[in-house]
C-alpha cells in the first residue's frame, strides 16, 4: 500500500516540475534579448551591408559582390591581412614567453597565498591608467631621444639612437605584449594555483628531476590555462587598432585600422567586408585554440 | 637484523615550536614499522624529513649506510604514500604507474616492452587488472590508494614511507585493505614505516611499533610490550585503554585524588610524572559496599552508559569530581552486572595489574 501511495505521489509532483523548468528559462530572457539584439543582428547586418554598392559619395542596397573582390584582390589589404595574423602570433608567442615563467613563479613558487594575490594584483596595477595613456606612454620610452636610447647612448652602450625601436612593427609589437601579457599570466597562475603540491612531491619522490615533472607534469596541468590566455589574447590583438596607430607612425596597418580609415571616410560597404574577414578570423582561431585542449573537461 | 634507515638526534623547528626534538630510532630491514601518534606529535615532520621535503636543523639520516640529510628527494630512493594519494590527475592508472620508470634521473628504463611489463606485474600484484586504462578519477578510493601504493613500489624503493595510508578510506575498507598492505610488504622484502593516528591500527600492523610523543620518540618495541607495558604515561594516553590516575606515592600507597590505592606486585616505570593506569578490561563492576579482597583495589562511582559492541561492553562512571571512568567487559568471560545509571558501584581491580609511573 506504501508503494502504490508513494508512485500516486511521484505521478502528481511530474507535472509542477516541468512548470518549474519553464519557468526557470526566463531567467535567460534578459541574456537572449541582449545578445539578439546588440550582437546577432549587428552581425548579420554587417554581412548584408558588405554586399552592398558603394559609390565614392553614398550607398545603396543594391547587392554586389564589388567590395569583396576589392578586398582579395587589392595587395594593401592582402597585406594588411597578412600583418594582422604576424603581428597576433608574434604577439601570442611574446606574451606566452614572458607571462609563462611568471605566472609559474607566482602560481606555484611563492607558498604565501596573500603574496601571491599580492603579486596578481600587481600585474593589474597598469590597468588602472586608461589604455590610450598607457599606450602613448610608450612614445617618451622608445624615441629616438627617449628614455631607452638616452640610457644606453650615457652608458655608451651605442653611439647613434636605435631607431628602429619607435614607429615600426617592434614598438607596435612591445607595446601589445606589455598591454596583453597580463591577460596570460592570470589564467596560467590560477591553473598553476590549483596543482596540488603534493602531487609535485610524489613526482619528486618517484625519481623525477625538475624539469621532467615541468615537462610531464606541470606543462599538462596548465594547459587549459594556457589556452584561455591564448583565446584571451587572441581576440584582443586581432581586433586592434589603437596601439598600432599610435606606435607604428601609420607603417604597420592591421584589419582594425582598415576599417577605422574606411569608416572615417563613410565607405561602409568595404568596411564591413573586413569586419565579417576579421569576425571569420577570430572564429577560427578561437575554434582551433579550444580544439587543443577539452576545457570543460578540464575546468 | 641490519637497520635501513638510522636517525640521532634528528631535530627540526617551525618558528619557536619543536616539531621535532631529537628523533631517535633505527629500522630493521624488511619489516613492517608502523609509527603511532596523535595530531601534532610532528609524524608527517618526520616523514617529510625522512623523504627529502624538509632539511632537519639538526642530527643525521642515515639510509644505507649513507648520510642523506642534504640528498634532494628524487635521488634519495624512498617511496612515499601520501595521505590523500597524490595522484596524476591528467594521466590513466597505467600511465601513473609507469611515471616513476620512466621518468626518474638515476637509471630510467627506456624500454616501453619493460616498463610494459613491469606494470603489467605491478598492477596484478595490488589487485587492479583490467582499470589500466581508467582515469583516477574514475576508481574509487580504494583503488586509488592501490594506484598511489603501486605507482611507489614499482620503481623498488628500498624504504616506502605511508602517510595515514587508510585515512581516506571508510572503515569496511580499511580492514581489507590492512592485511593486504602486509601481504603487498612481504611479497615485496622491503620496510614500510605506517605512520597512523589510530592506536589500533599501530597495533594491528607492525611488526615493531614506534610512539611518537611531541617531537620524540617515547617507545620503541612490538605491539604487546607496548599495548601491555607502556613505559610513560602519555604512551598509555594515546593507547586509549587505560584509566589513568596523577597523584604521588607513600608508602605503600599510590594517593590519587580519589583515595588511597595500595600497591603490591605491580609494574613500575620511570616517568617525570607521577601516575598510576588500570586497563579498561582489567576492572571488575561490583553492588556498592562490597568489601575489597587482600590483593585488590577497590573504587567507588557513578554509572552513566554504555556502550555494546558486541563482542564487550564499554561501561562509563563517573568518579566524585565527574572524571569519567570505562570499565570493558568481555563478554565471552563473564556477563557484567545490569547496571542502572546515577547508582553506585564498586569497581574493582588486581594489584598487580596495575602499572606505576615516577
Amino acid at each position: 500500500m506504501s508503494i502504490s501511495a508513494t508512485t500516486a505521489e511521484t505521478e502528481t509532483t511530474v507535472e509542477p516540475v516541468k512548470k518549474e523548468s519553464s519557468k526557470r528559462l526566463w531567467l535567460l530572457a534578459p541574456g537572449v534579448i541582449w545578445m539578439l539584439l546588440f550582437l546577432v543582428t549587428p552581425i548579420l547586418m554587417m554581412i548584408y551591408v558588405s554586399f552592398w554598392t558603394q559609390t565614392t559619395f553614398k550607398i545603396t542596397p543594391d547587392l554586389t559582390i564589388k567590395s569583396w573582390v576589392t578586398f582579395f584582390t587589392t595587395d594593401t589589404y592582402l597585406s594588411a591581412l597578412w600583418t594582422t595574423v604576424r603581428i597576433w602570433l608574434i604577439v601570442l608567442a611574446s606574451t606566452l614567453v614572458v607571462g609563462y615563467p611568471a605566472a609559474l613563479y607566482v602560481g606555484l613558487f611563492v607558498k604565501n597565498k596573500t603574496i601571491q594575490t599580492a603579486l596578481l594584483v600587481l600585474c593589474v596595477i597598469p590597468f588602472w591608467t586608461s589604455f590610450l595613456i598607457r599606450v602613448l606612454a610608450w612614445r617618451p620610452m622608445l624615441g629616438k631621444e627617449g628614455a631607452i636610447n638616452l640610457i644606453l647612448q650615457g652608458l655608451g652602450i651605442i653611439n647613434q639612437p636605435i631607431e628602429v625601436l619607435l614607429f615600426s612593427e617592434l614598438s607596435v609589437i612591445i607595446g601589445m605584449t606589455q598591454i596583453y601579457c597580463v591577460f596570460m599570466v592570470g589564467p596560467i597562475a590560477f591553473m598553476m594555483g590549483r596543482i596540488d603540491q603534493s602531487v609535485i612531491e610524489a613526482a619528486q619522490d618517484l625519481g623525477a628531476g625538475f624539469w621532467r615533472i615541468f615537462r610531464t607534469i606541470i606543462l599538462p596541468l596548465t594547459m587549459p590555462g594556457v589556452v584561455v590566455g591564448a583565446i584571451f589574447v587572441s581576440v584582443m590583438v586581432l581586433g586592434e587598432f589603437a596601439t598600432a596607430a599610435a606606435l607604428s607612425g601609420r607603417k604597420v596597418n592591421l584589419l582594425g585600422n582598415i576599417i577605422v580609415t574606411q569608416v572615417g571616410s563613410l565607405k561602409w560597404a568595404f568596411a564591413a567586408v573586413v569586419g565579417v574577414v576579421l569576425t571569420v578570423l577570430m572564429g577560427v582561431v578561437v575554434a582551433a585554440l579550444l580544439r587543443v585542449v577539452d576545457l570543460r573537461k578540464e575546468l | 637484523m641490519s637497520s635501513v634507515l638510522k636517525l640521532a638526534g634528528v631535530t627540526k623547528a617551525y618558528g619557536t615550536l619543536n616539531a621535532l626534538d631529537g628523533i631517535d630510532l633505527s629500522l630493521p630491514n624488511d619489516s613492517y614499522v608502523s609509527l603511532l601518534g596523535p595530531s601534532g606529535s610532528g609524524k608527517t615532520t618526520l616523514l617529510r624529513v625522512i623523504a627529502g621535503f624538509e632539511q632537519p636543523d639538526l642530527g643525521t639520516v642515515i639510509f644505507k649506510g649513507q648520510r642523506i640529510e642534504t640528498v634532494p628527494p628524487h635521488r634519495r630512493d624512498i617511496g612515499f604514500v601520501f595521505q590523500n594519494f597524490a595522484l596524476f590527475p591528467h594521466l590513466s592508472v597505467s600511465r601513473n604507474i609507469a611515471f616513476g620508470l620512466e621518468n626518474r634521473a638515476e637509471n630510467s628504463v627506456t624500454d616501453p616492452d619493460i616498463v610494459q611489463a613491469r606494470v603489467k606485474e605491478m598492477i596484478a600484484l595490488v589487485g587492479l587488472s583490467g582499470l589500466e586504462d581508467r582515469g583516477v578519477g574514475q576508481i574509487s578510493g580504494g583503488q586509488r590508494q592501490r594506484v598511489a601504493l603501486a605507482r611507489t613500489l614499482v620503481t623498488e624503493p628500498s624504504l616506502v614511507l605511508l602517510d595515514e595510508p587508510l585515512g581516506a578510506l571508510d572503515a569496511n575498507l580499511r580492514a581489507r585493505v590492512r592485511s593486504e598492505l602486509r601481504l603487498i610488504r612481504e611479497r615485496c622484502g622491503v620496510t614500510f614505516l605506517h605512520v597512523t593516528g589510530s592506536e589500533s591500527e599501530a597495533l594491528a600492523m607492525g611488526d615493531m611499533v614506534l610512539v611518537l610523543d611531541s617531537g620524540r620518540i617515547a617507545q620503541a618495541a612490538d605491539a604487546d610490550t607496548i599495548y601491555n607495558r607502556p613505559k610513560s604515561l602519555s604512551v598509555a594516553s594515546f593507547l586509549n585503554c587505560y584509566n589513568l590516575f596523577e597523584g604521588r606515592l607513600a608508602g605503600e600507597s599510590f594517593l590519587s585524588p580519589y583515595g588511597a590505592f595500595p600497591l603490591g606486585d605491580q609494574m613500575q616505570f620511570r616517568d617525570d610524572r607521577t601516575g598510576y593506569a588500570i586497563r579498561y578490561d582489567r576492572v571488575a563492576i561490583r553492588p556498592a559496599e562490597v568489601p575489597a579482597a587482600d590483593d585488590e583495589v577497590r573504587l567507588e562511582a557513578t554509572f552513566v552508559a554504555d556502550e555494546y559492541s558486541g563482542a564487550a561492553i564499554n561501561s562509563f562512571f563517573s568518579l566524585d569530581d565527574g572524571r569519567v571512568f570505562e570499565v570493558e567487559s568481555h563478554l565471552s568471560q563473564s556477563m557484567p552486572p545490569a547496571c542502572t545509571p546515577q547508582s553506585r558501584y564498586t569497581l574493582v581491580w588486581k594489584r598487580r595489574d596495575a602499572l606505576v609511573y615516577a
